[in-house]
């Protein structure tokens, strides 16, 4: 008797999770086969990338085979949407915004979004936060940080 | 075994005057404050304050610099079991449970009984060390490049082995991080998977990738949280608490005492060992326990475990660094440098010549243990009041000091743009239940096994047999296996048997 094959929402994300890994090592093989096909550049990946692929063969026909079992309760993934997209502007603008104006904005923007309503303690504790982990990383370090208005060097 | 005039001669060193005793102090602060902030590491602590020691005899020197190593490997853990984010690879094993206690308002229990099974571990640890520094390092001369291989792979099978149901997903993740550990130039000198980016030459670093996928992943999981610990009541910060689980740590003595031997045998393996130790510890204590389900939700025994084997793991690497003059890791590496300050060359003829010097070194660290204990009981309260912070300032504080702590690791924005690559992994990998454990260790230890792969495959010619004339590495081979498959080998061997019996 043949059973048809149903997925819900999470194991398919499950199965591209795979694929998308799976991808990723054939890519990087290929990579490393294209710059060189010296024993010495492919001694390890050549033996990991075999490993790899029947391992995920094996996870792919594990998934199908259990495609009736029940899927984990998991926060919807709308709900880290936001904090993520902040926390890669953060990232992103910090060699022009300097790590103390483009934390000072993290912090106290993250704090708005997430419910802080007394405007003073989320740009005060920003603030605060901000310029004294800035400088006492600055001091601490032996390279210049990217700065806006701190000085760059101690 | 012991050479007893020396020893008196290296006491009379440590206890003739005050000095050396005021140097330990400041040394165990700068340590806990560099392990306890997440981004810091102990051998920067110790390369910030190594010019410090050039006016310095070379014994206060090394004094000074081993007490930063012992504070900076117990303030590892304050920010593993608080926060989740292992303050170094050595308390990876620290956050499987010190986290779910601290989650679970046990925090206060889990900091006493790191502190606990710290201390006790590293004077059982540097006891061995007394005793066994000669055997130790002449086990290390044994060890080539085909054993450590050998014991890389056999610590991401050993963590991926903890996976429980999703063994094959664990040792994808482990395999990944391999990979993902060898990107940038090769030893043949081919750039591999750069996609043309300058920054990913020197590969991806390994530490903000891992600062990513412990903490950063787990904050984005959290960010609908109130706070770290749901309970208000279970938020109180209770130096009684501290204080009686630090006592509680020695009502766990074999798992102390394993721990110990793990990390100092384990930890004298240069540059894998330490990472290792406390994986292959936590992974025994949880095979032995009566109730292994309970590890990875807040059973204590793992975190003694754990620290039991990362705190002697300095032991062990303090012996390959004192007999063999072979820096385990970065922190030794500074000792090494502050050796040649002193003009000073570690190896059989240091021990031979300079026997007092190892015996003080070694007493100097019993001392240590008993001021780590007095400064970690001032300190710890101090930390644990985080629970009581509310998530909303908990999470961007966090995640700033995770990218301050990248950029310092890397002195470019290559350090924060990991962080926020491998945050994102890391959430991918939590929610589909692939090991991070396993990837980050793979990520750390994945160019250290292909250059000990291809130094194997140089020596032996490219001859399989060479394994055979290497008894050591079958050894560890035939671990590996046993520790992937030994399990599911004895409950079907079990169930065949008692299906016999049915019969």
């Amino acid at each position: 008797m043949t059973r048809s094959l149903r997925l819900n929402n999470h194991q398919i994300a499950d199965l591209t999770v795979l694929f998308g890994l799976l991808s990723l090592v054939l890519w990087y093989f290929w990579d490393a086969y294209n710059a060189s096909t010296q024993v010495l550049n492919l001694i390890l990946i050549v033996p990991v990338t075999g490993l790899l692929l029947i391992l995920c063969l094996i996870e792919f026909i594990s998934q199908i085979r259990n495609s009736d079992r029940e899927t984990p309760a998991l926060d919807p993934v709308s709900s880290i949407v936001p904090v993520v997209s902040l926390f890669a502007l953060y990232v992103a603008t910090l060699p022009w915004l300097g790590f103390d104006v483009g934390t000072f904005l993290f912090v106290s923007l993250f704090l708005w979004l997430h419910g802080e309503r007394r405007w003073q303690w989320a740009l005060g504790y920003g603030l605060c936060f901000a310029s004294l982990i800035a400088l006492f990383f600055s001091e601490m370090l032996p390279y210049p940080m990217p700065m806006l208005l701190l000085p760059t060097d101690y | 075994m012991i050479d007893i005039e020396a020893l008196n001669s290296g006491l009379g060193l440590l206890f003739s005057s005050f000095t050396p005793w005021l140097i330990v102090i400041p040394g165990i602060l700068i340590g806990l404050i560099f392990g306890a902030i997440p981004g810091l590491q102990i051998s920067m602590a110790m390369a910030i304050f190594l010019p410090m020691t050039l006016y310095m005899d070379f014994m206060l020197a090394m004094l000074f610099l081993t007490a930063i190593f012992t504070g900076g490997g117990f303030g590892g853990s304050i920010p593993a079991i608080l926060m989740n984010i292992p303050g170094t690879s050595s308390s990876i094993a620290t956050a499987f449970d010190g986290y779910p206690m601290s989650r679970k308002g046990e925090h206060n229990k889990a900091l006493g009984i790191a502190l606990g099974s710290s201390c006790t571990a590293v004077i059982i640890g540097y006891g061995m060390l007394l005793f066994l520094i000669q055997p130790i390092s002449g086990l290390v001369l044994k060890l080539g490049p085909a054993e450590m291989s050998a014991v890389i792979l056999w610590g991401i099978t050993l963590i991926a082995s903890l996976s429980g149901a999703h063994l094959v997903k664990g040792v994808i993740s482990g395999l990944i991080g391999l990979l993902i550990g060898t990107v940038g130039y090769s030893e043949a000198g081919v750039a591999r998977g750069t996609m043309g980016n300058a920054y990913l030459l020197d590969g991806i670093p390994a530490i903000p990738a891992m600062m990513g996928m412990f903490a950063a992943s787990e904050l984005f999981k959290l960010v609908n949280t109130q706070y770290l610990v749901t309970d208000s009541s279970a938020r109180k910060v209770s130096v009684k608490v501290i204080f009686s689980a630090f006592k509680r740590a020695v009502t766990y003595p074999w798992i102390i005492l394993r721990g110990s031997a793990i990390g100092v045998f384990v930890g004298a393996v240069p540059g894998v060992g330490s990472s290792v130790a406390n994986l292959l510890s936590y992974i025994e204590t949880k095979r032995k326990h009566e109730a292994p389900e309970s590890f990875g939700k807040g059973n204590p025994a793992g975190v003694v475990a754990s620290e039991a084997a990362n705190s002697t793991s300095e032991a062990g690497s303090m012996a390959t660094l004192l007999a063999l003059g072979i820096p385990g890791g970065g922190a030794t590496a500074v000792m090494l440098a502050a050796f040649a300050m002193h003009n000073i060359t570690g190896g059989p003829q240091f021990i031979r010549e300079q026997t007092d010097i190892v015996y003080a070194i070694i007493f100097a660290n019993f001392g240590q243990a008993f001021l780590l204990i007095a400064l970690g009981l001032v300190f710890i309260p101090l930390l644990a009041n985080i629970v009581k912070v509310p998530m909303t300032y908990l999470i961007p504080s966090v995640l700033s000091l995770a990218v301050f702590g990248a950029f310092g690791l890397t002195g470019n924005m290559a350090g924060p743009v990991t962080v926020m690559v491998f945050a994102l992994i890391g959430w991918l990998f939590k929610r589909f239940d692939y090991s991070v454990p396993a990837a980050v260790i793979g990520i750390l230890l994945g160019n250290m096994a292909e250059s000990n792969l291809i130094y194997s495959y140089q020596i032996s010619g490219a001859q399989w047999s060479y394994l055979l004339e290497r008894p050591i590495t079958i050894g560890i081979i035939i671990l590996l296996f046993v520790s992937l498959l030994g399990g599911k080998l004895v409950s079907m061997l079990t169930s065949r048997v008692g299906s016999q019996a049915d019969a």
